[in-house]
């Protein structure tokens, strides 16, 4: 049994049944419900599986077509991957259960094919050690998450889908000129390779110049976030929590990853460093502002999703001094702000069904009769403002203590009024609860595997504190972050 | 040999020239329909010029995808703009769309000609020739079942990168499903010049798709060409007037679209089961392996392009809604 396991191909699966199982969806729409939950179950059972095999035998290594690299195509787990694919799978059992019953029936065929490609293409991202299948995930990606972005019709989403598409085609391009001028410069595509043989040139840095706009444009950092709010707040909900949670954590993963494995060492003088900081501060000051200033629900979590960004954004100027831990800070952050962020659209979506509006200075009824989703809100609300016992306070926390020990009060400041804002913003929704609202008005009944699925995701967020020695653990296996740095 | 290389040289002096020129009123054209005109011609100056680069599969795909089904694509998607606009007078929306971009009107070129300065120098400080990955494949070539490179590259060597190019593809289509259309057209009949050019035409593409494609396996051609070239036949029917009506829904046309990547796909499972590699094709039978991946993958191209021509989401889901 054990070494079925162990040698189980869980990458393959991982990539090619939400694929096949996308495909069933599309040809036979009448299970297509069905097929897509067993689909996301079974994908998700399968990074536990990966999970074991990785912790047992370490990093894995995949040769597609038995070519090997630089001619095929390598395939790659390690921890920090496993970290994203967790996150994957937990959002993505949440989402799915809450869109069974959210979609009707015409719109349920449209979502199941589109979401399970969406899912294919996040897990092909987490798994590839090439840069030019890189790009050809973030194609697959990008494009599934525009088309899922402006499912509900209407001016606004297919406005904001329109712009999505056309940001987001502009980062794969940007980053598909940087892949060429790497494979000009140096021969190959595949990232272990391009990290041996590459070295301080021009081509380094105009390659890091563009793939870091590119992915910048696409994973919304300041100021290159314009097109994030209006696609992520006129999504349908389950869709918004996937956008949010997860398409902007994948660019940002690659950034992460080349960084650390090609571009880092050549171009880590500090001002690089410094500049993301600064962007991620900004991030940080500016979308939690403009969080508070919003009248609807959904655009407050949308900006609220730009500032959490640039938290991770602050890592940067950390690790030039403490790699490992400024990373596993940043990662946990992610973990964290990818379950709360999907449970608060979640909720949000509920709240948006049961009072057909989502005027947050209207809510006061609708927070009152929905007990389910403004505990959901709260929890998450928990995470995002880094209140203990959290996920979010320990990656805040962890990030904090980096900043303190490196005497970055900079650092330190803005990472405390983020939390002060996101506080105010959380509460000017919560607040709702402890008024006594007038007399109810008409509402609409949301099914209980809706309110649940935004609750379970919440709890998750939160458990996601307790977790921080055995996460933290994975996240290391194969040592994603380095060697050569000192943990402090 | 010497006027040899100077008629080349200003040859390709020419047809740079003429590229710039062609984006430079192309970017600058008020009038949509001429602009897609001048988008259809810089596409085939710019095949002429990926043959002057000795890149005869990339000028294929260029010509077929980049002028002539692109070109399409705009064109019905300006058909149907003119459609909206007349119906909901959104023409004051488009001009307040269009003064908001009059502002960055003068700051795209000027941060673009920083970029090419840029990238320019970039690009002469490495050396001219990169020997990339060309030694690694001819190496390998025998082992790879068909002797073009190029198709040695795209369906075994990086078969995985096609195989995700192919749901990409399918995405794009359950994209532009998914938004809806505004419009549904009927049936008509085509004028005769129309109907006799098309009667002749359609036979000749099919052909012209199945030599591409069984060329493929050892010159330029192959799948996304020949499917491209199908899919012309397709769209010229669909300009005469020719409707698929309530197909579009039923489960065979499904099987049609979906056939390339779910193949692709299976085949990936498949090899897994057998050979404990994905995409590990055994050398004897690679050649038919990856002849059948082409042909349904053409299939699927072919089909995929014409539906987003047609760009109309089947019945069956609009009747749900």
């Amino acid at each position: 049994m054990e070494v079925v396991f162990k040698e189980f191909p869980w990458v393959a699966v991982l990539i090619l049944l939400p694929l096949l199982g996308g495909i069933v969806c599309f040809l036979f729409s009448g299970i297509a419900k069905f097929t897509g939950l067993m689909t996301v179950f079974f994908t998700a059972l399968s990074v536990l599986g990966l999970g074991w095999q990785i912790f047992d035998n370490g990093v894995y290594r995949h040769a597609v077509g038995g070519w090997g690299a630089p001619l095929g195509i390598d395939l790659y787990a390690d921890g920090l991957s496993l970290l994203m694919l967790a996150a994957t799978a937990f959002v993505a059992l949440g989402v799915s259960v809450y869109s069974a019953g959210y979609f009707e029936r015409g719109y349920s065929t449209r979502f199941w094919p589109i979401w399970l490609f969406l899912l294919g293409a996040l897990n092909a991202l987490f798994l590839t050690a090439d840069i030019f299948n890189l790009y050809v995930t973030l194609e697959l990606m990008g494009l599934a998450a525009v088309a899922l972005a402006g499912l509900a019709g209407g001016k606004n989403a297919l406005t904001g889908a329109m712009r999505y598409l056309l940001a987001t085609l502009l980062g794969s391009l940007v980053y598909l000129l940087g892949v060429a001028l790497l494979y000009h410069g140096f021969g190959t595509v595949d990232i272990t390779l391009l990290a041996q043989r590459a070295e301080a040139s021009p081509v380094i840095w105009a390659a890091f110049g563009l793939i870091a706009a590119g992915l910048m444009l696409k994973t919304a950092l300041f100021p290159l976030h314009f097109w994030l709010p209006p696609a992520h707040g006129s999504a349908p909900p389950p869709v918004s929590a996937l956008l949010s949670a997860l398409v902007v954590k994948a660019s940002f993963y690659i950034l992460l990853r080349l960084w650390l494995e090609i571009f880092g060492p050549l171009v880590s003088n500090t001002d690089v460093s410094t500049l993301f900081g600064l962007l991620g501060a900004a991030a940080i000051l500016w979308g939690s502002v403009q969080a508070l200033r919003q009248t609807r629900l959904k655009l407050m979590i949308a900006y609220s999703t730009v500032a959490q960004i640039g938290y991770l954004f602050l890592a940067f100027p950390l690790a030039t001094a403490a790699g490992v831990a400024a990373w596993s800070a940043a990662m946990y952050l992610a973990f964290s702000h990818a379950l709360a962020k999907a449970a608060m659209f979640l909720a949000a979506g509920n709240m948006l069904r049961f009072g057909g509006h989502d005027r947050i200075s209207d809510l006061d009824r609708v927070v009152q009769r929905l007990p389910l989703a403004a505990a959901a809100f709260a929890l998450a609300g928990m995470s995002i403002m880094g209140l203990p016992p959290s996920g979010g306070f320990i990656g805040k926390w962890l990030m904090l203590e980096v900043a303190i020990k490196q005497g970055r009060w900079e650092i330190v400041i803005v990472m405390i009024l983020g939390g002060l804002l996101a506080a105010a913003y959380i509460f000017k929704v919560l607040g709702h609860t402890f008024t006594q609202a007038p007399s109810p008005h008409e509402s609409k009944a949301v099914p209980a595997s809706m309110e649940w699925s935004a609750l379970l995701l919440a709890i998750a967020a939160v458990l996601l504190g307790f977790l921080a020695i055995p996460v933290l653990s994975l996240l290391n296996i194969g040592n994603p972050f380095g060697i050569s740095e000192v943990t402090p | 040999m010497e006027t040899l290389t100077l008629l080349a040289l200003s040859f390709d002096a020419l047809l740079n020239l003429s590229l710039l020129y062609l984006a430079w009123i192309l970017l600058n054209c008020e009038d949509l329909l001429k602009a897609i005109v001048l988008f259809v011609a810089f596409g085939l100056l710019m095949a002429l010029a990926w043959v002057r680069l000795d890149a005869p599969d990339v000028a294929l795909a260029e010509a077929a995808i980049g002028a002539g089904l692109t070109g399409a694509l705009l064109l019905t998607a300006l058909a149907k703009l003119r459609v909206i606009e007349t119906n909901k007078g959104t023409t004051q929306q488009l001009k307040q769309d269009s003064e908001n971009f009059q502002t960055l009107h003068y700051m795209t070129p000027l941060a673009l000609l920083l970029v090419a300065i840029g990238l320019g120098y970039v690009v002469f400080s490495m050396p001219p020739i990169s020997a990339g990955l060309s030694n690694d494949v001819a190496t390998n070539m025998g082992n790879s079942g068909v002797s073009h490179s190029v198709t040695a590259v795209l369906l075994n060597f990086r078969g995985y990168d096609t195989l995700l190019e192919m749901f990409v593809l399918l995405v794009s289509l359950l994209g532009v499903w998914s938004f809806g259309s505004t419009t549904s057209q009927h049936e008509t009949t085509p004028g005769p010049v129309l109907d006799t050019l098309t009667r002749r035409l359609v036979p000749v593409l099919i052909l012209v798709a199945a030599y591409l494609l069984w060329v493929g396996a050892h010159a330029p051609g192959g799948a996304f060409q020949a499917g491209s070239v199908l899919a012309a036949a397709g769209v010229l029917l669909l300009l005469m007037g020719w409707r698929p009506g309530g197909y579009l829904s039923t489960l065979p046309f499904r099987l049609i679209l979906v056939a390339g990547p779910g193949l692709f796909a299976i085949t990936a499972a498949l090899l897994y089961l057998l050979k404990g590699q994905l995409l590990a094709f055994p050398v004897e039978y690679a050649g038919i392996i990856i002849f059948a991946l082409e042909t349904t993958a053409t299939l699927s191209i072919a089909v995929i392009l014409a539906a987003l021509f047609l760009s109309e989401p089947p019945h069956s889901d609009k009747e749900h809604i």
